[in-house]
């Protein structure tokens, strides 16, 4: 590696995690997520000194960084700030060309991003009024069930029937599964039956932009197959999933550092 | 000529006895289990026993609430908002709207000048305009829902929930308390978004002045101070707001014997599938 090679970080500061991402002209070189902590501000600046040390670049190598995320405004360094709807649609569109929607389902909301052809935002819709429509549905559940996050998608692939919830309301569903639990439902069935009321909301949200293909979905939700298989179901089409779903705000605004990057130096 | 009125409710189940007067002779509250039916019997039974009757001595029972069907022994099934309306224009004559705050639901009821329904509303999609709500809270606080009412009045001003839902609601309670904010000032502003919430849902009916709240909510004197805050007026609170249901019931089957309508079967005791 050449010391004039030049970098690019996209960083994005999540009330959950903070990630970082950092690419050349050509790839992504390396990226790191941490857990946000008590300081936005200190755990940003670790998470960028760990991604730069992994792709053995430095600080000053770098030619842009873009921050992105709630935390955005507590960013330890220089940097320029792009809203996540932009981040999170530049950084799936550098990963999916075709995208026109992109779904991102976080722990606290769930936003709906449609593109256009040139892969350029059109519209976007967000749903953060209701526990249902987001990751926290399916916390809550999982507690319920004694099940960890990450092994849900798994297990809710193998229902054969699953448990149709008579409410949308998250805390309604909580003691709906008790009594479900009860009656000798079976986990796998509570769910994909959790998962299918996560997909009808997420779908809701999606006509509401018109349903374009091809879909991405990103965000935690992306790394449970259980809710991609459901949102794939539910717009009857087969969803695209990156690799790294929780990376793609960042990747973007790494790309968008790239892309935007000032003229003169 | 004794009347017995059952209310199934999702939280509670209540049983009232009235006598040929209407007057309340006795009543049951116990909490709604997964088997209605043998709940029912058994809250009913204890009302009956406190007055000295038996079962054949009741010349009508009627069941109301969610759980109604599941009353193998009642002579009849009424809607819990005939029912409401019925026992709250016994106790205030003039009631023009009646506010229901339950367990798992809450439900507006306009009536007319005579005490006839003209129109109703009710929320049980979202946990957040029902009782549920307070609930879930007072149990994240660690406090009595019993006790929630009166602590919030401790307050000097309300902390502002900002999250409608209950699930955002109790993380950022949490999240208020950390900052600093007390418990009352915190439950100054539940009750102050939960009672704009059920307001709300009662102004597409039209707000009138003869407003009456029942139901496990109108037990929480700091959720009535809210909501008489957010209306302008004085609200009026039944001494029993749990029974009124039951008690509209028992008056119901008072009301069609005096219609010279009479049961119509044998009361089975037994034997009640589930509706499933």
């Amino acid at each position: 590696m050449s010391d004039d090679q030049e970098y690019y970080a996209g960083i994005d500061i999540g009330s959950a995690f903070i990630k970082a991402v950092l690419i050349d002209q050509k790839q992504i070189v390396a990226y790191e997520i941490f857990s946000s902590g008590g300081s936005y501000n200190e755990t940003a600046k670790r998470v960028l000194d760990q991604a730069l040390s992994k792709g053995r670049a430095s600080l000053d190598q770098l030619s842009g960084i873009v921050v992105t995320g709630i935390g955005a405004e507590s960013a330890p360094f220089q940097a320029r700030q792009f809203s996540d709807i932009s981040c999170q649609a530049a950084g799936c569109r550098s990963l999916f060309p075709s995208a026109r929607i992109v779904i991102d389902i976080g722990g606290q909301f769930t936003r709906a991003i449609k593109l256009t052809p040139q892969g350029r935002v059109a519209n976007f819709l967000m749903s953060e009024k209701c526990a249902t429509g987001s990751g926290r549905f399916l916390q809550v559940i999982a507690r319920i069930l004694q099940i960890k996050i990450e092994d849900i998608g798994l297990l809710s692939l193998k229902s054969q029937s699953p448990v149709e919830f008579s409410t949308n309301c998250a805390v309604f569903a909580e003691s709906e599964t008790i009594s479900r639990i009860a009656e000798g439902a079976r986990l796998e069935d509570i769910l994909a039956g959790v998962h299918h009321a996560l997909a009808a909301k997420v779908a809701m949200l999606v006509k509401r932009l018109k349903m374009e293909q091809d879909v991405v979905l990103t965000g935690g939700g992306g790394e449970d197959a259980g809710l991609v298989s459901a949102v794939g179901e539910a717009l009857g089409v087969d969803v695209l999933v990156p690799q790294q779903p929780r990376l793609t705000a960042a990747l973007g605004a790494a790309m968008l550092a790239k892309e935007e990057k000032p003229k003169t130096r | 000529m004794p009347f017995g009125g059952v209310d199934i409710g999702s939280t509670m189940t209540k049983a009232v006895i009235i006598d040929g007067q209407g007057k309340m002779m006795a009543s049951v509250i116990g909490p709604t289990g997964a088997e209605h039916r043998h709940l029912a019997l058994a809250v009913m039974d204890q009302t009956i026993e406190k007055t000295n009757l038996s079962f054949d001595q009741l010349d009508f029972i009627v069941a109301t609430g969610y759980g109604r069907i599941n009353v193998p022994f009642a002579d009849k099934q009424i809607t819990e908002i005939t029912c409401h309306a019925r026992g709250i224009r016994a106790l205030f004559p003039t009631a023009r709207i009646i506010i229901d705050i339950g367990g798992q639901d809450s439900k507006g009821i306009k009536l007319d000048a005579e005490g006839k329904v003209m129109n109703f509303i009710m929320n049980d999609k979202c946990a957040a305009g029902t009782g549920r709500f307070l609930e879930v809270i007072a149990e994240t606080l660690g406090i009595k829902l019993t006790e929630i009412g009166e602590l919030s009045l401790k307050a000097k001003g309300y902390v502002r929930i900002s999250n409608t839902c209950t699930v955002f609601a109790e993380h950022e309670v949490t999240t208020r308390l950390t900052e600093g904010a007390t418990i009352p000032e915190i439950l100054a502003g539940l009750h102050e978004a939960f009672a704009g919430r059920v307001v709300n849902m009662v102004r597409s009916l039209g707000i009138e002045k003869d407003m009456v709240v029942t139901g496990g909510g109108a037990m929480n004197i700091g959720l009535i101070k809210a909501i008489e805050e957010k209306v302008g007026f004085p609200v009026r609170v039944p001494p029993e707001p749990l029974l009124t249901g039951a008690f509209g019931a028992a008056l119901m089957g008072k009301d069609l014997l005096a219609r010279g309508i009479t049961p119509e079967r044998e009361r089975r005791l037994e034997g009640v599938t589930f509706f499933k």
